[in-house]
């Protein structure tokens, strides 16, 4: 009888704790499902903009009402195809570059004992807090004087993204650091050069952090546009997407390009989105990974 | 030597000029860089081209054009004057900021006389500085707002009241949208209606000198009911975009450049006309406007050749034939007098309604920067005041914010000297007499002496032999203070009073 109580209490206890998990859970899901609702409604938005082919203004609706892909086809009528070039170009230039560029760094930083060594980094941290933007005018001039601007802005930005990007190097080399040294003293012992054991046995252990880097290489040249605006003022075929694309929202312009300012954006979307869902796995690696030891 | 080089130098200076005076000389390729708006690149391109086969002079242009627009083209100009367009067109309120940042070439006596008679009278007006030099060649003149409507929802009598219109609005449970909140250059039209101004003045380089505003007064408080009443409404959006049209409004005040979108929205139902009148305690108001002019610069060049080519370029393109073809492609309103009085300009309906409301219209001229930013926010204030006396304050607000920018009122003076480096050009508000007093730290130094100057000049508005009291505080240097200084004889706090023309210290 007694046992039979007991029972009755621990299954009712436990019945309690599954409500109440499933409630928890309701409720985490429901918050979670509003807050990406509320994420993804412009993109949505966007995307559903760009298929409108009714008129080019801005509604107060959001499903079209006549759909088609005029905003897509009109967009190779303008220079967007051009603006889409510069920004590919740039961007992976910036990438490659400033990978190899980061993954030297930190991988000397890491490995090499060399004298200045810590006074450097202070002195690099130091020189990153200063915001780039105060260098604006100045690298204005500069890349005026080589020619590096307006309808030539291309190989001027990629020089400006790539210039100081040695400087990022914290993230991947404290990745670096959380792989041990003996597997560098094995390889060398068994004759490695330090490049040897760089990308034989460094970089192959690394992928996230490679790939992180690669990423945000990219995608800062991918989304810029106070530099990009500063640099090739006046001249359309100097322009990155999202200078080109905010012009279309000038007041004389917004009635007619407003749809095909959306097939822009979804056009400029889809690289970054397709990267990340390719990379999405080591790219969260690549973030926490980097964390462990500064 | 000297002599020599001399001589050469002044033979080649002879020969250039008398080069850049002979027409032949001009024949020749330029490359030249023009900036217009994107909808008229194609045209420009062409119209250029059809310049390089009639002129007479044997010019030819190699013209790259640039889609920058008229509202971002001062900007991007003062970026970079060198890298700008050589051409380019801008907006009129954009003169200031061009003349200051000396990226307008002035008209030669030839095109002046020449814009001068073919042009409207305003536009001219609009790009005359105060010493009668012309500095740019007037574009187009439509740029100012009206009222487009939709002919389904508000009958055509009632397009000239503005109750009357909000009224329908109401019953049709449509929208009225003119932009109120956010914008000046529509909130002054209830200003301009009841006869408000707000008048800059520049000297000969388009530096503001003074200001004569009068929105804070009797007339500005019946601008600020009328504007309440609208304001207030339920129906009212403040907007200014075509788009307003496909989101619920009956009527939208804008301009010339949503008309396109607004014809294919509203199709045959599309009403343009000039703005309402408004009531206030019985008395009809028209509602005013800003008026402007779209404008072509020439930029200043190196090579006399070249700038006399591109200012006759500049008057081509700005002239009856090239304004008409605008007209029929993209609809813009020439400011060229020949082409407003042909026909198919003079019978358009939306530049007929452009015209009507610049009847009540005050053309842009050059304004301060900061004024857009100090009026805008009447349209909050007056929509948030409850009574009367709410809209006063609002009022109130605004002089108090103009009055605290603008020391460059003829009566502000600059207590120059020691103690602000001598800057007679000071920006920050310490150094002022406002309303003839001043309290000053004068920090110890070898000379700790200044005068009284009119901002940006150094003569001596007031010093040392107009103190009447105080005496004790400062030097007597005699003949040894030529410029009338007031030297102090030692570091302090002191309140200066300039009471007419008498100083008055006093060591606080």
């Amino acid at each position: 009888m007694s046992q039979n109580k007991t029972a009755g209490a621990v299954a009712k206890r436990h019945m309690g704790l599954k409500t109440s998990r499933r409630i928890g859970n309701t409720a985490i899901y429901i918050l979670l499902i509003a807050m990406s609702v509320i994420w993804l409604v412009p993109f949505i938005c966007i995307l559903l903009q760009s298929f409108r082919v009714e008129s080019t203004w801005q509604v107060g609706y959001v499903v079209p009402q006549k759909w088609g892909l005029d905003n897509y086809q009109n967009l190779f009528k303008t220079d967007f195809p051009r603006w889409y070039t510069n920004t590919f170009i740039a961007a992976l230039c910036t990438a490659v570059l400033q990978t190899v560029i980061v993954l030297c760094m930190s991988y000397t930083l890491s490995r090499f004992r060399f004298k200045m060594r810590q006074p450097l980094m202070r002195f690099m941290l130091i020189l990153g807090m200063f915001p780039g933007m105060l260098t604006m005018i100045i690298l204005y001039r500069v890349l005026k004087d080589l020619g590096m601007t307006q309808a030539n802005a291309v190989p001027g930005l990629i020089l400006v993204y790539v210039a100081s990007s040695g400087m990022g190097y914290y993230v991947s080399k404290g990745f670096f650091d959380t792989i041990p040294k003996s597997l560098d003293e094995a390889a060398r012992v068994d004759g490695a050069t330090r490049l040897q054991v760089l990308y034989k046995i460094i970089l192959p252990l690394s992928k996230p952090i490679v790939i992180y880097t690669i990423l945000t290489a990219f995608m800062g040249p991918w989304g810029d546009f106070v530099f990009a605006r500063y640099i090739s003022f006046g001249a359309s075929a100097g322009k990155n997407v999202a200078v080109g694309l905010y012009d279309w929202l000038s007041k004389d312009q917004i009635n007619k390009s407003y749809t095909m300012f959306c097939a822009g954006g979804v056009l400029v979307a889809i690289p970054v989105t397709i990267l990340f869902m390719c990379l999405q796995k080591y790219y969260v690696e690549g973030v926490t990974g980097g964390a462990v030891k500064g | 030597m000297k002599k020599l080089l001399a001589l050469v130098l002044s033979l080649s200076m002879l020969l250039s000029v008398c080069s850049f005076a002979s027409a032949d000389s001009l024949a020749g390729e330029y490359d030249i860089k023009i900036w217009v708006a994107n909808e008229i690149v194609d045209l420009t391109k062409q119209q250029v081209e059809d310049f390089n086969n009639t002129n007479e002079l044997g010019i030819k242009f190699n013209a790259t054009i640039e889609a920058v627009g008229e509202g971002d083209a001062a900007t991007q100009m003062v970026t970079d004057v060198e890298a700008g367009g050589d051409i380019f067109c801008f907006a009129q309120d954009q003169f200031s900021r061009l003349t200051e940042a000396g990226a307008l070439a002035k008209l030669g006596a030839g095109a002046a006389k020449n814009v001068t008679e073919s042009t409207d009278a305003d536009a001219v007006a609009a790009v005359t500085t105060g010493d009668g030099t012309l500095w740019a060649y007037p574009l187009t003149a439509d740029n100012g707002y009206f009222m487009y409507y939709d002919k389904s929802v508000i009958p055509e009598e009632d397009i000239d009241s503005m109750e009357k219109l909000i009224a329908d609005c109401e019953a049709a449970g449509k929208n009225f949208a003119f932009e109120m909140n956010t914008s000046a250059w529509y909130l002054a039209s209830f200003f301009f209606g009841t006869g408000c101004v707000s008048e800059w003045q520049t000297d000969d380089e388009g530096n503001f000198t003074s200001v004569h505003d009068t929105f804070n007064s009797d007339k500005g408080l019946i601008a600020a009911k009328g504007m309440q009443k609208l304001v207030t409404s339920p129906i009212h959006v403040s907007s200014s975009e075509a788009s307003a049209l496909a989101n619920g409004a009956a009527i939208v005040v804008t301009g010339t450049w949503a008309s396109s979108a607004i014809k294919e929205m509203l199709g045959d139902n599309m009403g343009v006309a000039d703005l309402p009148s408004f009531e206030v305690d019985g008395q009809e108001y028209h509602l005013g406007s800003f008026f402007g002019f779209k404008l072509m610069g020439v930029k200043p060049q190196v090579d006399p050749a070249k700038a006399a080519v591109l200012h006759r370029l500049a008057q081509y393109l700005t002239g009856a034939k090239c304004s008409l073809e605008r007209h029929a492609a993209v609809g813009w309103g020439p400011a060229n007098l020949e082409a407003q009085a042909d026909e198919s300009v003079a019978n358009d309906p939306i530049l007929k309604a452009v015209y009507e409301q610049k009847k009540y219209g005050q053309v842009q001229n050059a304004i301060h920067g900061s004024w857009w930013d100090i009026a805008k926010v009447i349209g909050d204030e007056v929509k948030a005041a409850t009574d009367e006396a709410g809209l006063k304050q609002a009022l109130q607000n605004y002089e108090d914010k103009m009055a605290s920018l603008f020391k460059l009122d003829a009566n502000a003076l600059l207590f120059v000297g020691a103690w602000n480096g001598w800057n007679n050009a000071d920006d920050t508000d310490t150094y002022y007499l406002k309303d003839g007093v001043l309290t000053l730290d004068v920090p110890e130094s070898d000379y700790m002496g200044g005068r009284i100057v009119k901002p940006g000049d150094w003569g001596t508005d007031k010093g040392f032999a107009q103190v009447v009291s105080g005496a004790e505080y400062i030097k007597d240097l005699g003949a040894d203070n030529p410029d009338n200084n007031i030297v102090f004889a030692e570091a302090g706090n002191y309140t200066i009073t300039l009471n007419g023309s008498e100083i008055t210290i006093v060591k606080n």
